[in-house]
């Protein structure tokens, strides 16, 4: 027994290394770093030198407000389209479901500077599709690139168009282990189909709604792509900026790598929490 | 309550024709029982009745009114699934009223016919669990007690105890025939298993291959089947089947001889013109129509392989030349495989088929 649990420990060992190097030192070694100044040669072990900067960083906060802002409306607003399509895919009257499927999976694996590339395009002030589309419906022409509030929403819509699609999927999955004759009974109970959503539908996903809400707030919370390569940096003047992209710009532009540890570790810090309170609230009853 | 008739009933899916022209009658207040081997279509017509699969052809009418564009929540039916189809996240209690509150029932109302359902299947006491917490046998009443409190005009039940253990399956067969008695409603009961069949209904349908064979009182089509499969079908152990041939006719009668037993021969009156002599027929013998020797009218000697004794019975498995019959006798109990046993046939006790299965009265 102990012999074959050597065997398989062996056989781990290239992972473990590796989990080890890349994964479990990091972890580590940015706590230890964040407790240190790192803007002096050698580093200095001072305790309070990041965290107590960090209370006290109007960029902080910033980037704070503006990751629990998309947090807060993106998430919920991408989850509810993406049940929408979820029960759209399920229907039994979609013909080619496949390529449906297909479709909205994709924007996952295409690339993320072409699709910043793209979006960039498309919301152009001058040239944009849809500033075009606006224009022809009457409405004036948005400047989505120098406003912080159009630029927030730029970013919002990206990010919902990037992964909706894919929490639908996970989604349909769950649907789909909704058994037929639930519904039948229902129906024979005299309850509507919008009722069934509601009362039926909503409720059985409930723990993959959970999931992909999880999935979702932890992606938000690291957001770095779509403010980096769209909004530029997190323009218009740090109007985009979030908490990724102040790790960013703090750890690899300054060489600040102090400070980049304790953002990053107030960020994984709030994503816990974060997953803690919606695991809390949504909490089958016993 | 309503009497529910089917003419003509036609079900295809896609180019499949799976139910060829159904006719079946069901009076007020009957207990019907649609029983046939898997994949027949017993499910298929009983969602037809309910409104959860399209009517191809033909009519379904409930209470005089015609279903066929009636949705399946006006038909004034409820329906229990085999697999109970309870809503897994909400307890015995919401199960029952889900249907009544969604409807905006009054709330003295839904907790009347609650309360109601709950005494009849003896559930009080699980009305706050979950689907989940309960036994099978517990869902199945759950299910049956959601099917109650409709109050509908008309019951459907797709092979409800299918999942429950045997013994289980007895309990609730008499409940859900005492729930008949005490309801008084239509009910219409999709089984493969015939006891069950036999001992639920007031009359039996018969469906072989999305036809119906024979439609009759669980003991008319016991003593009287229509065909052969029908006689194969009913009845438990199976009626045995023996290769005979007709030697002889005249005075409305004919003489028959078993082919696997020379000189086993008996004259069996019939009300038709017999088949032509020499022609192959079917004779078909239930296992307590075996009499001791020389107490019927012909005579066959068979070899036990194998006997089962219930205590109260015992089934003889004899080989007979080309098949293997079951034969029923008391106070055997001490015989042992390889004793030649001579039984007896009595004319009037048994059936004929010709070799297409049709019976030959
Ligand atoms: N949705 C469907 N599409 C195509 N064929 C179907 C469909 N549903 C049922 N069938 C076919 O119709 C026939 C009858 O099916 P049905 O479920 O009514 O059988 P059943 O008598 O209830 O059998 P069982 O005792 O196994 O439940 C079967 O041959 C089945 O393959
Ligand atoms: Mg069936």
């Amino acid at each position: 027994m102990r012999y074959q649990n050597a065997t398989a420990y062996r056989f781990l060992a290239p992972y473990l290394l590796i989990f080890s190097v890349f994964w479990v030192w990091p972890i580590i070694s940015s706590f230890l770093i964040s407790f240190q100044a790192t803007r002096t040669v050698p580093w200095r072990w001072a305790p309070t030198f990041n965290w107590g900067r960090l209370i006290g960083d109007p960029a902080f906060f910033n980037a704070l407000k503006n990751t629990l802002l998309i947090l807060v409306i993106q998430v919920p607003v991408m989850i509810s389209l993406a049940i929408v399509m979820a029960v759209l895919l399920n229907s039994p009257l979609l013909k080619a479901r496949g390529l449906y499927r297909f479709a909205f999976f994709a924007p996952v694996v295409v690339g993320e500077v072409a699709y910043s590339a793209v979006f960039r395009l498309m919301f152009n002030l001058n040239f944009g599709i849809i500033n075009k589309l606006l224009n022809s419906v009457g409405l004036p022409s948005i400047d989505w690139f120098s406003n912080v509030t159009p630029a927030m929403a730029l970013i919002m819509i990206a990010v919902t168009w990037r992964w909706a699609g894919y929490n639908a999927i996970i989604l349909l999955a769950g649907l789909q282990s909704i058994p037929d004759d639930v519904y039948e009974a229902a129906t024979l109970d005299r309850v509507s189909k919008v009722k069934q959503f509601f009362y039926i539908t909503l409720p059985l996903l409930k723990p993959i709604i959970v999931f992909c809400a999880v999935l979702s707030i932890i992606g938000t919370m690291q957001l770095f792509t779509e403010p980096f390569l769209i909004t530029e940096r997190g323009g218009p003047g740090g109007g985009t900026e979030t908490l990724g992209l102040l790790l960013y710009r703090q750890g690899f532009r300054s060489l600040n790598f102090g400070y980049a540890s304790a953002v990053a570790y107030t960020m994984a810090g709030l994503a816990i929490a974060i997953t803690l309170v919606q695991l809390w609230l949504t909490k089958e009853p016993k | 309550m309503a009497a529910v008739t089917l003419s003509n009933v036609v079900k295809r899916f896609g180019v499949y024709e799976i139910i060829h022209g159904a006719n079946i009658d069901i009076a007020d207040g009957e207990f019907v029982v649609f029983v046939g081997p898997s994949g027949c279509g017993k499910s298929t017509l009983l969602r037809m009745v309910a409104g959860l699969e399209d009517i191809s052809g033909g009519e379904i009418a409930i209470g005089g009114k015609v279903m066929n564009d009636v949705e399946a929540a006006e038909r004034g039916i409820a329906m229990v699934f085999q697999s109970y189809a309870l809503y897994p996240h909400m307890t015995v209690e919401q199960n029952l009223s889900f249907g009544l509150r969604m409807n905006g029932n009054p709330k003295a109302d839904t907790e009347r016919r609650v309360k109601r359902a709950a005494e009849i299947l003896c559930i009080d006491e699980l009305m706050q669990r979950r689907p989940k917490q309960l036994s099978g046998g517990q869902r199945q009443r759950v299910a049956i007690g959601r099917a109650i409190v409709r109050e509908p005009q008309v019951f459907l039940f797709d092979e409800p105890l299918s999942n429950l253990d045997a013994e289980l399956r007895v309990q609730m067969r008499v409940e859900i025939s005492r729930l008949h008695k005490e309801l008084g409603v239509t009910m219409i009961y999709v089984t493969h298993d015939q006891t069950e069949a036999m001992t639920l209904a007031d009359r039996i349908v018969v469906l072989k291959a999305g036809n119906v064979e024979q439609i009759g009182a669980p003991l008319d089509l016991y003593d009287d089947p229509a065909n052969r499969f029908v006689a194969g079908f009913i009845g438990s152990p199976k009626m045995n089947f023996l290769a005979a041939k007709v030697v002889e006719t005249g005075d409305g009668a004919a003489t028959i001889e078993l082919v696997n037993h020379a000189g086993a021969r008996f004259k069996k009156p019939l009300q038709t013109t017999p088949p032509a002599v020499g022609a192959d027929v079917v004779l078909g013998v239930r296992p307590e129509h075996f009499f001791d020797a020389g107490q019927g009218d012909c005579d066959i000697s068979v070899k036990a392989d194998v006997a089962e004794h219930l205590g109260s019975v015992s089934y003889v498995y004899a080989d007979a030349g080309d098949t293997e019959l079951i034969i029923e006798r008391e106070a055997s109990r001490h015989r042992a495989s390889g004793d030649h046993l001579v039984v007896s046939i009595k004319a009037g006790k048994a059936l004929l088929f010709d070799t297409k299965g049709a019976r030959i009265r």
